[in-house]
């Protein structure tokens, strides 16, 4: 056998471009034990144990009322606005339980940022827009702040389109490019974990796309959390996927094997749009 | 297994179910005729078999199409996904099985006026026999999800292996003794090589309902028993 023929051997049958598989060897970002929670009287969350690996596309899929925004928002806990609604049980964030009073919520939430469904621009200019959650947490100078905003801004895939208007308001853009306003706002913040609340039902095709191709990019920095009630979607931008149903874990696994061949019954049931 | 919250969604697959049993019912008997055409010198039934071979296409074109648009129109996902998939297949499959009955039939006509050997003939037989039983088999099979069933048809396909290697050897014996039996002969090899590949695509079948089943590909090397491959003509000994 030559050498070309031999190093061709040796090689895998997997062409590297193809980076949609699962780590199951990255760190554990967020480690989440035992959790319940509560609305009130309604346990929304029933013993959750699960992990969220570093800088892999973790989806959270399952129908309505199945708990999986509720778990996405204990991970920031912005439930904690609303007095009736408990958390028990741990969430680590790097090994630091992140329910525990003590933690600092401002702090909490520049570590972990969050982007919702509808876009939430600020009625500022597409500028103030990014620079306000920096100006927040951190004094930085003028070029300083110019640069962090550029970046966040090309991180978010949106650079270009909005380059020569960073005066106007952030109001005035589409709805996909006020989505990637959110995004770029969050990745201002440098954040090691980014929520995504179902970011594209509310977008067009093309739009989504976009956001799905970003999703992609982000995931070389952030480890990333998604929604979705799109299976296609999950199917395609995450590495891990979790079915919850009526507050349960239903069955976590790599994306791949989940879309192909789940274990549990309820799961293929779902994902095929076979749930009665 | 609960419908689908989109009952056409159902019926799609179960139509595209119905069109590989219908496929299977043509390809079974187009196999079963062919042999039947070689042994009885039967002209007639062999130009059944090659008609019966445009049925066989226009339906797996059809079977291709509509699983096309099912993905297209569906996104299927898991088990629904391999349904898809595996009807692809098998029906690649069963079109092929068509062509080489077809093949063997075409044969037919061509040595109808001569007289090979009613002993090979014979060999042939054996072998297609073989061949049908175990496509009825994977068929069954298949409708029913039986991976246990497929397995076993994957075994079995290196008997059908074996017999060709033998009737490959008598073959070449004929050829040498007397020229003039070169020509049927090799029609006749042809038709039992033809016979052999059905026995490959009925094993390719099985494979598929594994993965079908289980979602798994089937692993390790299928037993092989052609060793026709290495024969060469000095005694026409297969090593």
């Amino acid at each position: 056998m030559s050498n070309a023929a031999a190093t061709a051997a040796a090689e895998p049958l997997i062409h590297p471009s193809a980076k949609a598989g699962a780590d199951t060897k990255a760190p554990v970002r967020i480690a989440v034990k035992g959790l319940n929670f509560y609305y009130g009287q309604f346990h929304g969350l029933k013993n959750i144990d699960l992990n969220f690996h570093d800088r892999q596309v973790t989806a959270l899929i399952g129908p309505s009322g199945c708990g999986k925004s509720t778990l996405l928002r204990t991970f920031n806990r912005i439930y904690s606005l609303y007095p009736e609604q408990r958390a028990e049980g741990q969430i680590l964030l790097d090994g630091v339980n992140i329910l525990d009073p003590k933690v600092d919520l401002n702090d909490l939430r520049a570590r972990v940022g969050m982007v919702f469904q509808k876009p939430t621009p600020f009625p500022m200019s597409i500028y103030d827009n990014v620079a306000f959650g920096i100006r927040l947490y951190e004094k930085l100078p003028k070029a300083e702040l110019d640069e962090r905003v550029e970046s966040s801004l090309r991180k978010a895939a949106l650079w270009d389109e909005v380059k020569d208007k960073l005066k106007q308001s952030g109001m005035g853009l589409s709805g996909g490019q006020q989505q990637r306003l959110c995004i770029a706002r969050t990745v201002a913040q440098r954040p090691e974990v980014i929520l995504f609340d179902e970011p594209t039902s509310a977008l067009d095709p093309i739009s989504t796309g976009r956001i799905e191709e970003l999703i992609e990019q982000l995931r070389d920095e952030f480890t990333i959390a998604i929604v979705t009630h799109n299976m296609q979607q999950a199917a395609r931008i995450s590495q891990f996927t979790a079915f919850m149903y009526l507050g349960e874990l239903v069955e976590f696994s790599q994306t791949e094997r989940m879309f192909m061949n789940p274990t549990q019954q309820r799961t293929q049931d779902y994902i095929t749009g076979r749930f009665g | 297994m609960p419908g689908h919250i989109v009952t056409s969604y159902d019926t799609d697959l179960e139509n595209l179910r119905r069109s590989i049993s219908e496929m299977g019912g043509v390809a079974e008997k187009m196999t079963a005729e062919a042999t039947d055409a070689l042994v009885r010198r039967d002209d007639g039934l062999a130009q059944t078999v090659i008609l019966a071979d445009k049925r066989l296409d226009a339906l797996q074109r059809d079977i291709e199409e509509r699983s096309v648009l099912l993905i297209a129109r569906r996104q299927p996902l898991a088990i629904d996904l391999r349904e898809t998939i595996s009807a692809i297949r098998v029906s690649g499959d069963l079109e092929r099985i068509g062509d080489l009955a077809k093949n063997v039939a075409k044969r037919v006509v061509a040595i109808s006026d001569q007289a090979p050997a009613q002993k090979i003939v014979l060999g042939v037989r054996h072998m297609s026999d073989l061949a049908e039983g175990q496509l009825k088999d994977v068929l069954d099979a298949y409708a029913s999800r039986d991976v246990q069933a497929a397995h076993d048809v994957w075994e079995r396909d290196g008997e059908i292996d074996a017999l060709y290697n033998s009737l490959f050897r008598e073959l070449l014996t004929y050829m040498m003794e007397d020229p003039r039996n070169i020509s049927f002969c090799t029609h006749l090899l042809f038709c039992a090589k033809n016979v052999e590949r059905i026995g490959d695509h009925t094993t390719n079948i099985a494979e598929t309902i594994h993965y079908l089943a289980t979602g798994e590909t089937l692993a390790g090397d299928r037993p092989k028993n052609d060793a026709s491959n290495y024969a060469t003509v000095d005694g026409g000994q297969a090593s």
